[in-house]
């Protein structure tokens, strides 16, 4: 049957309410006798806290309670925690004894007003000891570096293998060997972060918060405030935009615990300088990769050996890495490939999920290196794509499991057509201008299958008018990843997607789900809103023989429908009431759904830029991607997801960057100095999704949301290194001017 | 401390209190109008514009004491009842909506520079918007629920 709402474009649900200023974030709640809390962050970048005076503080009018790492609990956790068994290295507290970064916490005030927060802050006096500091992710990993943690600044190691790779090297014609580095970046989301915790006299704790993790938090404020899980409720009223930042717990406990001193509901929001600081950062990395190749091109052995700056805390360190060493193996064909990666603590901002986790780091070296092969070898960079690209049919060199069903070819194939690359890439700059273009592959997962559960459960109700109620834990971040589910339920049951109505992302309220990262969206919880439907159907169905009595029944318009005989036919309504009146029972179904596969959704992306002689300015004129999402369920949503990741990649590739003085303390940490993109920046992008369809997921589909920032900086990177010969090896990207003109 | 009053979507509001309050905290902390959005308090980022006097202004950098004279418009005054304006529309249709967290702002800058240039280019559109930043869309459904906006609105 031909589908009526998958396919077809719809804006996000709750568009109507962010266009009229109705859309209330957490920043825009008040709760009466609400009082605010304000964070007190260590100064130096590594040292112990030997006291803490509070005097001065406490006597600005309108202070409540001091909160400082004297005075609270001191249990460790780990921000990153996604389940209650979750088995990864506790290293942080809500406050620190020991700081570890410039933007540590070391205390916190709760005042009547914002003013008199900020006020007893600076009022609040820190006595410290200072240790020595390690900023260099290289330095930090020495053998007789200062240990930030007890047990030294190396993590323990992540491997991956298929097949022999020395046997490999032996056998191939060339080999380069490169080392390539990333800076750490933040996720730049306009909503910084902000929370309301209430502590009621119960001894239950509610907790606001504009995050992508509700049950997970409730596992971690539950663990350090040792608080049953049933008397914590943690709701994502709305998010405005995130990218991961907002995955990993950052002010949640201090205002649980300002609020239990208080026993008065506590808001904390971050200033944007706070949140550069003191939030998360994408992982920055040192890459060093050494590729074998035959002469034709054909990658024989690759060699990836990378340190992971995991900042001050462990955090997400090795999910992140777990998850980069997956994707290597999805790309190519390259029968050996080795890969190992340490996570390295070092005295710089804690470093935590980002979209792309770990791909766009590790798509930037392998496929800078390639671009540098191609001028190499003189193969033409798309050609060498081709020769070692995955087919369709291909497998994961590693298990030797089959890849689903990707269609890299078919990007490369339209992604250059479209891009005019044939022609683009003979073009001469014009006088003062070095023209050249790039590409680069990229690919990211669709949720976490293999590394560990990966469910979500969903309770849909059918209402007596024949509209649904659906209870999810998914939180739409402003990707629309509930919007999808809307369309999935709505093309099951044969209603518009207007039809359903959407209760999310509250623990008291909504059946589990494991968060929303890993481009989870679309391929897990999407296939479960068709899961939950259908379970509804069945019901719906059920109650429909008996009154209709036939068999031969379909759902359409909003009426179950006999394919012979259209005259028997009843509305979703009317069996709504029929079930409570003859059956005095409840249309309410929940269903669990688990991931089905590892699959991998595929990006290719090209540019096009002039670097400008005199100065070394980089300019990127146009900008094509071509993606393999599978079948898109929602072009409006993907084309957006697209254009909004490929913004983020070109910052990446360009202008963002940590500035850190010597001291560990972040110079650039406003957005002004902090540079993203602005729309009179950004070059023309065309996007284009090829024709795919992925076996096991909804409908065909498959996630864009990360894939789609993973193939920016290289592309750009080949597309600058086409017009100088410069050899970059660094993210942002930097031209010296003296360099050009050698 | 002096009181004053702000016209403000065509009603008049006493404000009480400090003359160097900004425009976005008043309309936040005092009037509970939060469709005005802080998302640096610098001036940078632009989630916090409003329409004064015709042209989009960011409300944290200016003092609402300063405006007494002034006609400010918000994002809750736009919509004529449950009828929305063209503009959100627009931004509605063209999918110019992800986070919504810089929309508002976005509307009215539409909205400001629509009054002023009626079949804006591309080049101006983006230019408008220089001091708007964006996270989700890369602004490209930004520049087009512009132009669809123009289109609803007569121009183009």
């Amino acid at each position: 049957m031909k589908e009526k709402i998958i396919g077809k474009g719809y804006p996000i649900r709750d568009s109507i309410l962010k266009a009229t200023g109705h859309k209330i974030y957490v920043d825009d709640m008040k709760f009466p006798n609400m009082l605010y809390g304000k964070i007190l962050y260590s100064t130096i970048a590594h040292g112990k806290v030997k006291s803490i005076d509070t005097t001065e503080a406490m006597k600005v009018e309108g202070v409540k309670a001091i909160a400082t790492c004297f005075n609270t609990p001191h249990i460790k956790y780990n921000s990153a925690l996604r389940f209650y068994d979750h088995d990864i290295p506790f290293t942080e507290t809500i406050f620190s004894k020991t700081v570890r970064f410039v933007g540590d916490r070391v205390a916190a005030v709760a005042a009547e007003t914002m003013e008199a927060a900020e006020k007893a802050v600076n009022l609040i006096k820190v006595e410290y000891e200072e240790l020595p500091a390690v900023f260099d992710v290289e330095e930090a990993a020495k053998e007789n570096a200062y240990p930030i943690h007890p047990g030294g600044n190396v993590l323990n190691e992540i491997k991956a293998n298929a097949g022999d790779v020395e046997k490999g090297f032996a056998q191939a014609y060339k080999i380069y060997e490169d080392r390539y580095e990333v800076q750490p970046v933040n996720h730049g989301a306009l909503e910084p972060h902000t929370c309301i915790a209430q502590y009621t006299i119960d001894n239950r704790l509610t907790v606001h918060s504009s995050c992508q993790n509700v049950f997970a938090f409730r596992v971690i404020l539950s663990q350090i405030l040792e608080m049953p899980l049933h008397k914590i409720r943690m709701i994502t009223p709305s998010i405005g935009g995130s990218f991961g930042g907002k995955l990993e717990m950052t002010i949640e406990p201090v205002a649980a615990i300002l609020s239990k001193m208080t026993m008065q509901p506590v808001k904390v929001t971050l200033t944007r300088k706070e949140v550069f600081k003191s939030t998360r950062t994408r992982h920055a990395a040192v890459m060093y990769i050494k590729t074998g190749v035959k002469e034709s091109g054909e990658i024989i052995a690759q060699d990836i050996n990378i340190l992971l700056n995991t900042g001050s805390y462990a955090s997400s360190c090795y999910n992140v890495l777990g998850a980069l060493s997956h994707k290597i193996y999805k790309v190519y064909k390259i029968p050996n490939l080795r890969f190992r990666g340490v996570p390295v603590y070092t005295n710089i901002p804690i470093a935590g999920a980002m979209r792309g986790y770990g791909s766009p780091q590790i798509f930037f070296a392998q496929q800078a290196q390639m671009g540098k092969i191609a001028k190499d070898l003189n193969i033409d960079l798309v050609e060498l794509q081709k020769i070692n690209a995955a087919l369709p049919d291909g497998v994961d060199q590693r298990f030797n499991s089959p890849l689903g069903n990707p269609r890299i070819l078919d990007c490369l194939n339209e992604g250059s057509e479209i891009f005019q690359w044939e022609r683009k890439k003979n073009i001469v700059g014009e006088k003062g201008y070095k023209h050249g273009v790039g590409m680069a592959i990229g690919a990211h997962g669709n949720g976490v299958f293999g590394a560990h559960r990966d469910y979500i459960s969903l309770a849909l109700k059918l209402n007596e008018d024949g509209t649904t109620t659906l209870l999810t834990g998914v939180h739409d971040m402003g990707n629309g990843s509930v919007t999808l589910q809307t369309q999935m339920i709505a093309e099951v049951l044969g209603i518009t997607p207007d039809k359903v109505e959407t209760l999310e992302a509250d623990t008291d309220a909504v059946p589990w789900n494991l968060g929303d990262y890993a481009s989870r969206g679309l391929y897990v919880e999407g296939a479960a809103a068709k899961r939950v439907a259908e379970k509804l159907k069945r019901k719906i169905v059920e109650l429909a023989e008996e009154i209709l009595k036939t068999k031969d029944l379909i759902l359409e318009d909003g009426y179950v429908v006999s394919q012979s005989d259209s005259s028997k036919k009843i509305s979703l309504s009317d069996i709504a009431v029929y079930s409570q009146k003859e059956k005095e029972a409840e249309i309410t179904v929940v269903e669990s759904h688990r991931s089905e596969a590892g699959i991998t959704s595929y990006g290719v992306h090209f540019a096009e830029v002039l670097v400008e002689e005199e100065t070394g300015k980089i300019k990127v004129i146009s900008y094509t991607a071509c993606h393999d999402s599978g079948k898109v369920i929602n072009p409006l949503a993907a084309t957006n997801q697209l254009d909004g990741g490929i913004h983020m990649g070109l910052g990446y590739a360009l202008t963002e960057d940590y500035v850190f003085d010597e001291k560990g303390n972040m110079t650039n940490d406003s957005f002004g100095s902090y540079k993203m993109f602005r729309a009179h920046e950004m070059p023309e992008i065309k996007t284009h999704f090829v024709k795919g369809f992925e076996e096991t997921g909804p409908y065909g589909g498959k996630s864009i949301g990360e894939c789609a920032v993973v193939p920016a900086a290289p592309a750009i990177l080949n597309a600058v290194y086409d017009a100088t010969g410069i050899e970059i090896k660094k993210l942002p990207i930097k031209i010296n001017k003296e360099d050009l003109n050698d | 401390m002096e009181n004053y009053y702000l016209n403000i979507n065509g009603n008049n509001y006493k404000i009480i209190g400090d003359e160097n309050e900004s425009l976005l905290n008043i309309l936040r902390e005092k009037l509970n109008l939060t469709g005005a959005k802080c998302g640096c308090e610098t001036g940078t980022c632009g989630t916090c514009k409003v329409i004064i006097d015709g042209k989009a202004v960011k409300s944290c950098r200016v003092r609402g004491f300063d405006l007494q004279n002034s006609k400010i418009e918000t994002i809750e005054g736009l919509a004529d009842g449950y009828k929305l304006h063209p503009i959100q529309e627009a931004f509605i249709e063209a999918g110019a909506i992800q986070c919504g967290f810089c929309t508002p702002a976005m509307i009215l800058t539409t909205k400001a520079l629509l009054n002023e240039n009626k079949n804006p280019t591309e080049e101006e559109i983006r230019f408008a918007f220089r001091e708007n930043l964006c996270r989700c869309t890369g602004y490209v459904q930004i520049v087009e629920a512009v132009k669809l906006a123009a289109k609803k609105l007569g121009g183009m």
